[in-house]
């Protein structure tokens, strides 16, 4: 069984309505960039477990998870009306989608609406990192909905599929449904190489 | 009924369970008849940190026999498996390897360790 933790609601910030931070304050836990915390939560009698990416860096103190508010969705209702001060159990960190330095190549990440939240820490960590090579980010919000698909996906092909012949870039894809494999299939089948299109799909 | 014998690597006593594919799914997490489903339906832990979404590693198994009565994996799942401590030509995600025949006879191997608290030297 995982080691589990528990954890105070230290802060919350609304970043759009049914769209917010929960700031989670307790044990300091080592983690890479893009990794995810599993939350055990207690709804309807049974124990819920959700993953949601850190959004926050290893670095800072609180661990911080974004989320929003999942049509007919059980888990996202019930941490969405927790206060400050409230109790959340979770294991972690979790997850292979990770970057602990920037790649030796172009790195572009792709995120789409709360998909940000495990780019955001990966992107510091590049940006720390940094070497000659440029870092880019593609970010997809249309107010709290998610980017039409095929704009998202016109736009990646625009740039890196047809805009030229260099197959050379690293990408990290983060979204919900079925955009992310969209995107996945996309890259690879333009001949990037299949390890160079990392993903996380939600 | 179909048949499925864990084998766990920690050591921990076999256990054999006998259940019917068109009854699944057996609870919530994982691919409704998966073998994630039907090990947490049936009382056996099963580590499953995204909740059985095919997000993460930590449900893999590796099937020691009878695969071919599974469902085969797709790109999604073998892209995780790649990340996957320990892995071996017949592992699987427990939870999206579903049973398809009604009469398999499945043998998986539960390994020791998942990634879990892996962390970098820049980790901190």
């Amino acid at each position: 069984m995982a080691v589990e933790y528990e954890a105070r609601v230290a802060r919350i910030v609304e970043h759009a309505p049914d769209t917010r931070s929960l700031f989670l304050s307790g044990p300091r836990i080592a983690f890479r960039p893009g990794q995810f915390i599993s939350c055990l939560l207690p709804v309807g009698g049974e124990t819920l477990i959700r993953p949601y990416s850190l959004a926050s860096s290893p670095e800072e103190d609180d661990l911080e998870i974004c989320l929003n508010l999942v049509p007919g969705g059980r888990a996202s209702p019930y941490l969405l009306t927790l206060p400050v001060g409230a109790q959340v159990r979770f294991t972690g960190p979790w997850g292979t989608f990770v970057l602990d330095r920037a790649p030796e190549a172009e790195a572009v990440f792709i995120a789409d609406g709360t998909g940000i939240a495990p780019i955001r820490p990966m992107l510091r960590r590049a940006l720390a990192t940094a070497t000659r090579h440029p870092l880019r980010l593609l970010y997809g919000a249309f107010h709290n909905e998610h980017v039409p698909s095929a704009r998202l996906r016109d736009e990646v092909a625009r740039r890196w599929v047809d805009g030229d012949a260099d197959r050379a870039r690293r990408f990290f894809i983060c979204g919900v449904g079925a955009i992310v494999p969209a995107l996945r299939d996309l890259l690879r089948g333009a001949g990037y190489e299949r390890r160079a299109v990392q993903y996380e799909k939600w | 009924m179909a048949r499925i014998r864990i084998i766990f690597e920690n050591g921990d006593p076999e256990r054999v369970i006998e259940f019917d594919p068109a009854r699944a799914p057996f609870q919530h997490d994982g691919k409704p008849g998966s073998i994630l489903d039907v090990l947490l339906g049936h009382g056996i832990h099963l580590e499953h940190a995204c909740g059985g979404n095919c997000a993460c590693t930590t449900c893999h198994v590796i099937v020691k026999g009878g695969g071919k009565a599974l469902s085969e994996s797709d790109e999604s799942e073998e892209d995780l498996l790649d990340k996957a401590p320990g892995l071996t030509p017949t592992s699987r995600l427990g939870c999206q390897a579903v049973v398809e025949d009604p009469d398999a006879e499945i043998v998986v191997v539960i390994p020791r360790y998942t990634i879990n608290q892996i962390v970098s030297e820049h980790g901190g």
